[in-house]
């Protein structure tokens, strides 16, 4: 078993760790994370213009339009908001400023989308372009602008202003032959030519998304995750900033689908497995935390103590760095394959429609049943299914947690936990 | 002293902010703790910290901390798995004597 730490210490993290610190996917990660703000808040109110309860529906079902402003505004929006973010922080990572970055990665993605005449009232940009499923235009339209101001900067094809212009001035002129280059670039490859690099783009990308929602496609990433967390790394910071575009575009799918009325098409967003696999954090530790309160070995029972309320909130880092469940050669098999087993059972309940699929981001340090409530719109099963799954990790975990237990009891280390810490 | 914690999103370093500060006022020492993500990482280290503490789970990014570190001789430290606890001030405190001498 030690062997096999060391063997996951030397592959999988260098290269997980590598992958997710490269520079774009870094930038990319920053900048979605700067809009769940807007997605969580955003996505209310789509629950309150289609509240679960069919009295409350009725009240409201005239509003609903007005309702959904706020939500079609930022998460209908989504991949604007993300793209000026994306180009913001790779700009800032190439130490260039990052406004400039930002603007550039903005009118770049702006200018895949052609302008519509919309009755007698003008042009429109249609809104269906800015919206998270075109995350993957976004991302690359925001690395190519930066790259050009990167290049421009390193060739020294900027306007120096002279001493004394206010440093906002200058720097702004310094994005000038950048979008002069951009502009005209973008523009000639989507008019000119005539080349969709919109439609291209989701093109490409759309195997990765379809393949996200398979059964597979929700095993590898629970797989990486708890790997990296056996050995005691951030598996969710990790994978999250290689996945979390996939994540977008299917939650972007099925919130589209909900406002919609129609029935929502994908499994897997982020809020799968955030309420029915992550249940009290990375591993459903939750399981584990609440059957090593009745624990026979004192510190166990007193870390569980202390560990229960993050639990809850899906903090478990107490659980993995305190039990110790990271390099416990004991622990590693349920802490791996318990969320393997449950999200196969979710998967599988969600794709014959026992029980409803996520279309909502909720903020994570909620305790599970009420997140999987309100990810789902407001489905009790959801509730009944996060408890299903806790007893099955509570049971898979139990007679592991025993020998565990057993082994500390041997070695004279389960007592007082104050006296072995120090 | 002050000290500041880095992990992931700032969340479960402020469940061992807790454990420190216990642990200092057991001990009688006067200190000061602050927990962050490891996106404000760069901006909080500025402001005159002794030392700055990893979380073991993102101890991947290290040198990333290190380098937003030098600049202003912030020692960096990445703390012992099992002191990342709320039961795990004491050893977090040794592991500070051990670090700065």
């Amino acid at each position: 078993m030690h062997k096999f730490f060391e063997l996951l210490d030397k592959y999988l993290i260098p290269f997980m760790t590598r992958l997710s610190e490269q520079r774009h996917l870094r930038a990319v990660r920053d900048g979605i994370i700067s809009t769940i703000p807007l997605i969580i808040v955003g996505s209310f109110f789509l629950v309150l213009a289609f509240p679960p309860v069919p009295f409350l529906a009725a009240i409201v079902k005239p509003y609903a339009g007005q309702i959904l402003i706020p939500f079609r505004l930022t998460m209908g929006l989504m991949a604007l908001y993300a793209c000026h973010s994306i180009g913001y922080y790779l700009a800032k990572s190439y130490k260039l400023d990052g406004i400039s970055g930002g603007v550039l990665a903005m009118t770049a993605f702006l200018l895949t989308s052609v302008p519509v005449a919309y009755q007698d009232k003008g042009l429109a940009l249609l809104m269906e372009n800015l919206g998270g499923g075109s995350m993957f235009v976004a991302i690359i339209m925001a690395i190519f602008a930066v790259e050009v101001l990167r290049f421009a900067k390193n060739r020294r094809l900027t306007i120096k202003m002279p001493e004394g212009v206010p440093e906002s001035v200058a720097k702004s002129f310094e994005a000038l032959i950048p979008a002069a280059i951009i502009i005209p670039a973008v523009w000639a490859i989507r008019d000119a030519l005539g080349f969709d690099i919109h439609h291209f783009v989701l093109q490409l990308f759309q195997p990765l998304v379809l393949a996200g929602n398979t059964l597979a496609g929700i095993l590898l990433p629970i797989i990486i995750i708890t790997l990296l967390w056996a050995t005691g790394i951030h598996g969710d910071s990790v994978v999250g900033s290689v996945a979390r575009p996939v994540w977008l575009v299917l939650l972007d799918q099925n919130i589209a689908a909900a406002a919609a009325g129609q029935p929502i098409p994908n499994i897997a967003p982020e809020p799968f497995f955030q309420w029915f696999v992550w249940i009290g954090g990375s591993g459903a530790t939750l399981s584990l935390v609440l059957i090593m309160l009745f624990s026979k070995a004192p510190y166990l029972r007193s870390m569980s103590r202390a560990a229960i309320l993050p639990g809850v909130c899906n903090i478990n880092e107490p659980v993995i760095f305190g039990t110790p469940v990271m390099l416990n050669p004991l622990l590693f098999v349920p802490f791996v394959l318990g969320p393997v087993i449950i999200g196969i059972l979710t998967y599988f309940a969600m794709d014959i429609g026992l029980v409803g699929k996520p279309y909502i981001l909720v903020p994570w340090t909620l305790p599970a049943p009420i997140g999987a409530y309100l990810a789902t719109g407001g489905d009790w099963r959801a509730i009944l299914l996060v408890f299903v799954n806790i007893i099955v990790t509570a049971a898979l975990y139990y007679p592991f947690l025993k020998a565990y237990e057993r082994k500390l009891i041997k070695e004279g280390t389960a007592g007082e936990p104050e006296e072995e810490r120090t | 002293m002050k000290i500041l914690l880095v992990c992931s999103g700032g969340m479960s370093s402020a469940i061992v902010v807790k454990a420190i500060e216990k642990e200092a006022a057991k001990t009688g020492i006067n200190v000061e703790v602050k927990s962050v993500g490891s996106g404000e990482f760069a901006e909080e280290v500025k402001n005159g910290w002794d030392i700055a503490l990893v979380a073991p789970q993102v101890r991947h990014r290290v040198n990333f901390f290190q380098a937003a570190a030098a600049e202003y001789s912030v020692p960096v430290s990445v703390i012992p798995p099992q002191g990342y606890s709320p039961l795990g001030g004491g050893m977090i405190l040794a592991h500070i004597k051990k670090v700065l001498g």
